[in-house]
Parts: C-alpha cells; sequence; structure tokens
C-alpha cells in the first residue's frame, strides 16, 4: 500500500509540474535520515523471505516489525518539517498503535476482504494471511483501526486497507506535490511579484 | 491570573458572550444527542465514516469562491444532510466532530475559537434539521418520495439556522440592523445555498443506489466544479484588478479610489486612528507636454506614478492617479505632522531623481505641490474632506509650488494687511520668472514673520511692518543678473560686492511707492551683523532696529534650511545648532532664543523634543 501514494503522487506531480521540472526537483529531495528507509525495507524483505525458514522469526516475527515501525516513525518524526511528513507520521502511528494493541499483528476484517472477492474470504483461515496479518475478531481492540476499509473499483487495486494507510499515503502525495511543484511555486511567485510593482 | 482576567474581560463584549454562549449550549446538546459510543457502530460503517470525514474535509478544501471577494460557499453541508437523512442524527454528528478536530488541528490560520463556534453552530443546525425530519415522519434509509416534504421542510430549517446564528454574530460585530444582515446573506447566497441542500438529496439517492461509489461520483462533481468556479473567480479578479487601475502610472484608477476612500474612512472611525489625505498635482506639467509633446509626457506620468508606488507600497498607503497630473494617496493612521514629513521626503526624492527634459521647469527638476488633510471627527463627507485637501493643494501651489502644505496650518491675517500684502506680491511675482528661488524664499520668510509677530506679541504698527517687511525684502535682487543669481559654482568677489548690493537696491524700489517707505530699515538693514561686521553700513547691537536684527535671524534660518535639488540642505535641528552658535556675533541673542523657542514649540514639536531635553539638561550644569 506504501507504494501506490507514492506512484499517484509521482504521476500526478509529474502531470503537473512536467517531467524535465519534475525531474529536476526530485533529485533536489532532502530527506534527514533518508539511509533508514532503504535499510527498513531490506530487513522486511530478508524477514518475508526467511519466515518460513526459520522457527526464531516466525515466532517473534511481529516484536521485529515492531521495531522496524519505531524506527521508521523516529526518522519521520526527524522530518516533521517536511510538508506532509506530519500526516505520514499519524498515518503509521495509528497503524503501529493497532498493531501494538493486538499483538505486532495488523488484524484484518474479513467482510472487508469478502467485499472484493466473495469466493476468497470463504477458504480464508488465520494461518493463511501473511505473517504481518491478523483475523479481526471480537476481541480486537480498536477495531476501527485496523484493515476495514475495502478498496476496488473505481480504484485499480483490490485492497483492504486502514484509516492509518489512507492517512498515510495522503502525506506521502502531499509530500511529492509539494517537491514536484516546488520549482514551479517558485516562479510564479517571482511572476506575481513583478506584476505588482 | 491576568490571563483569566483578561479572559472574562473579554467576554464581556456582546459578541463574545454570544459565541460563548452558542459554544456553551452546542457542546452540551452535542453530548445529549450523539449518545452512542464508538463501539456502537459496525465496522462498514466505520467505513463509511471515515469515507464522509473525508468527503467532508475534501469539500471544504474546495470551496467555492463566488465574487466579490471573500465570499465562500462549501458543499460540506449537503453530506451531513445526506448522513442525516440516511444513517440518523449520531452518525451526522460524529462526522462533524472528527472533520471539526482535523480542520481544527490542520488549518491553523483561523482562530481556534472561531473552529468551535462553527462546530457549535453546526451542531445547532444538525440537530434542528433532524428534530424536524424526525417530527414530520421522516425515516432514516434509503430515499422514498413520500418523505417529501419531510426533506424539504428540514432542509429550511437548516438553513434558517444557519442564517440566523451567522446574521447574529454579525449584527453583533458590525453593529448595524439584523434585519440588514440577514437580508444581505439570503441575497448573495441564497441560491448557492439552494443548490447544496437539494444536493444533499441527490447524494441521498446515489448513497441508496451504489454506496461509497456514489459518494465517489458525488465528490469528484464538487471538485470539478469548485474548479471550474476557481477559474472563474481568478478571472473575475484580473479583471476587476484591470477596471481599478490606471493603466498609464500603475496606480489605482480613480473610480476605485472614491470607493476604497468611504473604506478607509469606515475603518479609521471605527478603530479610532488616525488619517490622512494628500492630494497632489505635477508643477507645471503642461509646460513639459507643450514642450515636449503628449507621448513624452506620459512617460513622465509614468515615471512619477512608479516612484509614488515605490514609496507607498511599503507603507501600504493607497496611491491613486486623480485624474490628468493629480494623484491622491490615502494614508491610514497618518496623522497631518506624519503625512507631511513623508510627502516632504517623497518631494525631495522626485526632485533629485533625474529625468529628461526637467530644464524646463521652473525649479530645474521634477517637482510637486501637495495638500493635506487629517481626518478629524468632523469628516464624515468624503467629497468635502477632498475639497479640503484640494483648497491645501492650492495653498501650496500659490506659495510657489514644490511645497507641501497642511489644511488648517495656512496664516490667517487680518483684513486690512491682505490688501497691500496682495500689493506687494504682485511686485514679487517677477521673480517667478527670474528666480523661483527667492520667490517662494520671501513668501516663507513671510510667513515665519506672520507667526513670530504673534510670537512676539507686536502691536499692530510693527506687525504690519514686520510682515511687509518679511515678505519684500529680497526684492533689490531684481537688480542682480540672472546668471550671478542662479550661479552653481563659487561668486567671484566682484560677483559677490554685486550680490551685497540688493539691499540699497531694495531700498531704493521700496522708495518709490510713498506708502511703503516705512519698510526700508527692513529691506535695507537686514544684513546688518550684530557684533558689526555686516552690511551695507556695519551698524551693531541696538543701532540696527529690532525688526531688522529679527528678520535677519529668520532670513538666515530659511536660507540655511532651503533645498535646492542636488544639494545638500541642513536640517531643522542643524540649523538651530548654527543659530545658537551665532548667537551674539552674528544674532541679537534675546531675539535668537525667541526664534529657537517658537520653532521649537510650533514647528517640531516631536522631533526636536530629544535635542531641547539635552539643553535642558546642560543650562541645569551651567553655572549661569
Amino acid at each position: 500500500m506504501v507504494y501506490d501514494g507514492i506512484v499517484i503522487g509521482l504521476i500526478v506531480g509529474w502531470i503537473r509540474a512536467g517531467w524535465r521540472n519534475g525531474l529536476a526537483a526530485l533529485s533536489q529531495i532532502r530527506i534527514r535520515g533518508g539511509w533508514i528507509f532503504p535499510v527498513l525495507l531490506l530487513i522486511q524483505l530478508g524477514l518475508y523471505s526467511l519466515h518460513e525458514k526459520v522457527q526464531l522469526i516466525r515466532d517473534y516475527n511481529g516484536y521485529m516489525f515492531m521495531v522496524i515501525y519505531v524506527a521508521g516513525l523516529y526518522m519521520l518524526w526527524l522530518n516533521r518539517k517536511e510538508k506532509g511528513f506530519w500526516w505520514i507520521f499519524v498515518g503509521v502511528g495509528l497503524n503501529f498503535l493497532v498493531m501494538l494493541l493486538n499483538g505486532g499483528k495488523m488484524p484484518v476484517s474479513a467482510d472487508a476482504i469478502s467485499v472484493i472477492d466473495p469466493t476468497y474470504a470463504a477458504t480464508l483461515t488465520d494461518t493463511a494471511i501473511a505473517s504481518k496479518h491478523a483475523l479481526l475478531n471480537d476481541s480486537t481492540f480498536l477495531p476501527f483501526l485496523a484493515d476495514i476499509i475495502p478498496l476496488t473499483l473505481p480504484y485499480p487495486r483490490n485492497l483492504v486497507i486502514s484509516i492509518g494507510d489512507v492517512i498515510m499515503n495522503f502525506g506521502i502525495f502531499i509530500y511529492l506535490q509539494q517537491i514536484l511543484l516546488a520549482h514551479k511555486h517558485r516562479s510564479s511567485f517571482v511572476e506575481t511579484n513583478s506584476h505588482k510593482i | 491570573m491576568g490571563g483569566a482576567l483578561g479572559f472574562f474581560e473579554q467576554l464581556r463584549q456582546p459578541r463574545n458572550t454570544y459565541a460563548f454562549l452558542v459554544c456553551l449550549v452546542g457542546a452540551i446538546l452535542f453530548v445529549a444527542f450523539h449518545r452512542t459510543t464508538f463501539h456502537d457502530y459496525s465496522l462498514s460503517e466505520w467505513v463509511t465514516i471515515y469515507s464522509m470525514v473525508a468527503a467532508v474535509l475534501i469539500l471544504e478544501h474546495f470551496t467555492f469562491q463566488l465574487p466579490p471577494e471573500g465570499n465562500r460557499q462549501s458543499m460540506d453541508s449537503s453530506i451531513y444532510l445526506a448522513a442525516l437523512f440516511v444513517f440518523g442524527v449520531g452518525f451526522s454528528l460524529l462526522i462533524l466532530m472528527f472533520s471539526s478536530v482535523i480542520s481544527l488541528i490542520y488549518n491553523r490560520s483561523i482562530l481556534w475559537w472561531k473552529h468551535t463556534l462553527n462546530f457549535a453552530i453546526y451542531t445547532f443546525m444538525i440537530i434542528c434539521a433532524s428534530l424536524t425530519y424526525d417530527w414530520l415522519g421522516g425515516k432514516t434509509g434509503a430515499f422514498g418520495l413520500s418523505g417529501l416534504y419531510a426533506y424539504m421542510l428540514a432542509l429550511a430549517v437548516y438553513f434558517a439556522v444557519n442564517v440566523l446564528f451567522v446574521g447574529v454574530y454579525y449584527y453583533l460585530m458590525y453593529k448595524g440592523t439584523l434585519y440588514d444582515f440577514v437580508k444581505n446573506i439570503l441575497q448573495d447566497t441564497l441560491f448557492a445555498y439552494m443548490g447544496t441542500l437539494l444536493l444533499s438529496i441527490v447524494l441521498v439517492m446515489l448513497l441508496g443506489n451504489s454506496h461509497s461509489f456514489g459518494l465517489f461520483l458525488f465528490l469528484a462533481i464538487g471538485m470539478l466544479l469548485s474548479h471550474a468556479f476557481r477559474q472563474l473567480f481568478k478571472m473575475y479578479n484580473e479583471m476587476s484588478e484591470k477596471a481599478n487601475t490606471d493603466q498609464r502610472t500603475g496606480l489605482y484608477s480613480h473610480s476605485f479610489f472614491e470607493e476604497k476612500l468611504d473604506e478607509y474612512m469606515q475603518q479609521a472611525k471605527e478603530k479610532g486612528t488616525p488619517m490622512s489625505l494628500v492630494m497632489l498635482d505635477l508643477d507645471d506639467f503642461k509646460k513639459y507636454n507643450d514642450s515636449f509633446g503628449h507621448p513624452q509626457g506620459d512617460k513622465l506620468l509614468g515615471f512619477f506614478g512608479s516612484l509614488m508606488k515605490e514609496a507607498c507600497n511599503p507603507r501600504e498607503l493607497f496611491a491613486a492617479r486623480y485624474g490628468g497630473e493629480e494623484f491622491s494617496i490615502i494614508m491610514p493612521g497618518f496623522t497631518g505632522a506624519e503625512a507631511k514629513d513623508f510627502m516632504d521626503k517623497l518631494r525631495k526624492k522626485t526632485n533629485d531623481t533625474p529625468f529628461d527634459g526637467v530644464d524646463v521647469f521652473p525649479h530645474g527638476c521634477v517637482s510637486f505641490s501637495a495638500g493635506i488633510v487629517e481626518m478629524n471627527q468632523e469628516s464624515y463627507d468624503k467629497s468635502q474632506w477632498i475639497d479640503w485637501a484640494d483648497k491645501a493643494l492650492y495653498a501650496a501651489k500659490s506659495k510657489g509650488k514644490n511645497t507641501v502644505s497642511v489644511y488648517g496650518e495656512e496664516n490667517h491675517l487680518p483684513q486690512s494687511l491682505e490688501q497691500d500684502i496682495n500689493d506687494l506680491e504682485q511686485h514679487l511675482k517677477i521673480f517667478l520668472s527670474k528666480d523661483v528661488y527667492t520667490f517662494k524664499h520671501s513668501k516663507r520668510v513671510f510667513s515665519y514673520a506672520v507667526d513670530m509677530a504673534d510670537f512676539l506679541q507686536l502691536g499692530e504698527k510693527d506687525r504690519r511692518l514686520f510682515v511687509l517687511g518679511a515678505l519684500i525684502h529680497d526684492i533689490g535682487k531684481l537688480e542682480i543678473p540672472r546668471d550671478i543669481l542662479n550661479k552653481k559654482t563659487k561668486l567671484t568677489p566682484e560677483e559677490w560686492e554685486i550680490v551685497k548690493k540688493h539691499v540699497l537696491w531694495g531700498k531704493e524700489i521700496v522708495l518709490v511707492t510713498e506708502k511703503y517707505k516705512d519698510l526700508v530699515p527692513l529691506v535695507e538693514l537686514h544684513h546688518e551683523r550684530y557684533d558689526g561686521r555686516g552690511y551695507p553700513h556695519g551698524l551693531k547691537g541696538v543701532e540696527i532696529p529690532r525688526l531688522a536684527r529679527m528678520l535677519c535671524i529668520i532670513d538666515s534660518f530659511d536660507a540655511m534650511t532651503t533645498e535646492r535639488p542636488y544639494q545638500n540642505t541642513k536640517s531643522y535641528e542643524e540649523a538651530l545648532e548654527e543659530l545658537r552658535q551665532c548667537r551674539g556675533t552674528q544674532f541679537d541673542p534675546e531675539l535668537t532664543n525667541h526664534f529657537i523657542q517658537y520653532i521649537e514649540s510650533k514647528l517640531l514639536p516631536v522631533q526636536i523634543l530629544t535635542l531641547s531635553e539635552r539643553e535642558a539638561a546642560a543650562s541645569n550644569q551651567d553655572p549661569h
């Protein structure tokens, strides 16, 4: 889901700013602690691939993801001055909160899955869901923060997401617009100034 | 403690009391009607809540901007109403709460209590609409034609409550009649508002038929419409900007000036702040036009317009082209004295900025005359106000142009003197073509003399003598050749001898008219020095008549402070310092003190304060 916001943000931003301007603007990106993000991604991928093979990882998988989340939140906090990062921070924070309260796994609503694919939901069991998720039930805390929003047509992909995901992707979108259009904003600002003289 | 006291103090204003009460009752109602807790909503209802909150926030972001400026219409009401009709009042209030909290956090440019007030008013609107709907037997759920009356009346109540609450708020804020405010709101927004209300029913149908896709469709249409309206609004702004500016100078146009003047006057009255109005007119513009043609004249206007803009923009003054070569500036927050200070600086700047063909002007530079009027309690009528500024402008013109005068500060003279003054002024007018600086110098010395005559409490006869003598004292300069008078470099000893003779020539000229014979001492002796080293006779101390000694001081002071283009001048403070130093040598010490006192009290009440304080401190240390 993280990539959706990035992809949509880039496409819309490029349309608005123009290909060349957008590319130039992208090269100007400065994120504090930016190296943390790819490192976290690599660790996450590593955990995915080792999940089936190593017993230790399977047992403590949820907590390891929590650590990754805390590191990610710290990186976002460092960049809170950047436009949009507050939203990302809040969104990730909400996801983190609901996962923390539910044993390190994101609860998923079976109803929401059935909206997308009724046949899939019927065959669903707890173990079938990937390492990061758990099925939502009555004992789940803060169920309204869990993955309960079914995304389907007119959206091009079928997904079940949480409100935290929505807020986070909105932040990513805002941030990318800001970055890609920075050049354009600057030039138009000068223009209006000269009109006023 | 102080903060709490201040808070209660503020509450005592009716507008704040009202806001506070509305917020309080709104909060109580919200709690009462919203009974349910978070657990009562199913997960699919939560998804609906999320999407509706998002819809409200998006629609709030994409408000419709309607002309005139500041008028906007948001479609968020249709979401609340649709939620109310389909899911019930608690649902609608929950959406309101979420979106209010988010916009409170996100939109911090709006004061927090305004968010709270808006939240309370919306609570009232939603609850009243809900009560009406229930009372008329409306059922929550999908749209049914049978409930049409319930829908319509609920919408009407929603609208009425909104207009009432907002109307009362603006009524308390701007103190008009309530009826007028409600009427204005109805006139401005009725149709756009009705559209929003009816759209809520459309949304009810869409939600019933295709759930979240219906909402999505609704949002998309709302955003696109808002965008289209924005383009229209932008165009409207551009057009009105064009209509309000004068193309030649880039300043505001006459009609916009008249429109704005009313607003500024209203504002100044409400806030109780001072405000000044300036009318100014380029000197001898016609002459320039005649010499170089209209296209070049237009260039001069454009040039002057940009000078004005440059000076006025940083101080947020409203500068307009009044017509032809007349301009006007509205100066909110400026007293008459401050305005004069500002205008004198602008005048000096204009004088010192080079421009093609300025040689045709009598001052040898671009110059203007300006009249200032400060707003007071009596100025209620803007046309009369403009008229006063115009009068001051003509006073400035008659003082020889390139001057700034403030309305109400012109000198008033007894009738009997006026005839004589007019007479002598005719003589002086010869200088206008020959040496405009001597003309203006004589006028200024004259006006100082009028004031000094009052200050020294001269008798009727002395007063006449002094004032007339001051006006005519340099008349002998008529005999000095132009090239000496206007010479920019230092005079040779021979030329200097010629200049010195002007007092004697002046005496001859005055003697011609029997009536003015008594002015001779002033004309002849105003260059004598107290220590006996002056000319033409080298008289000393009390040998020189008292009035001539006085005139000498005024004459020197004005010569020191006169500005000429491309030359430095002394400030009033520096000139006074010079007078102090020459007490007892060049000038009569007692009269000098009088004059310094007069200048300090009359002309520079503010600027000179520090200086006189310093002097007071110095005189305390002085044993004498």
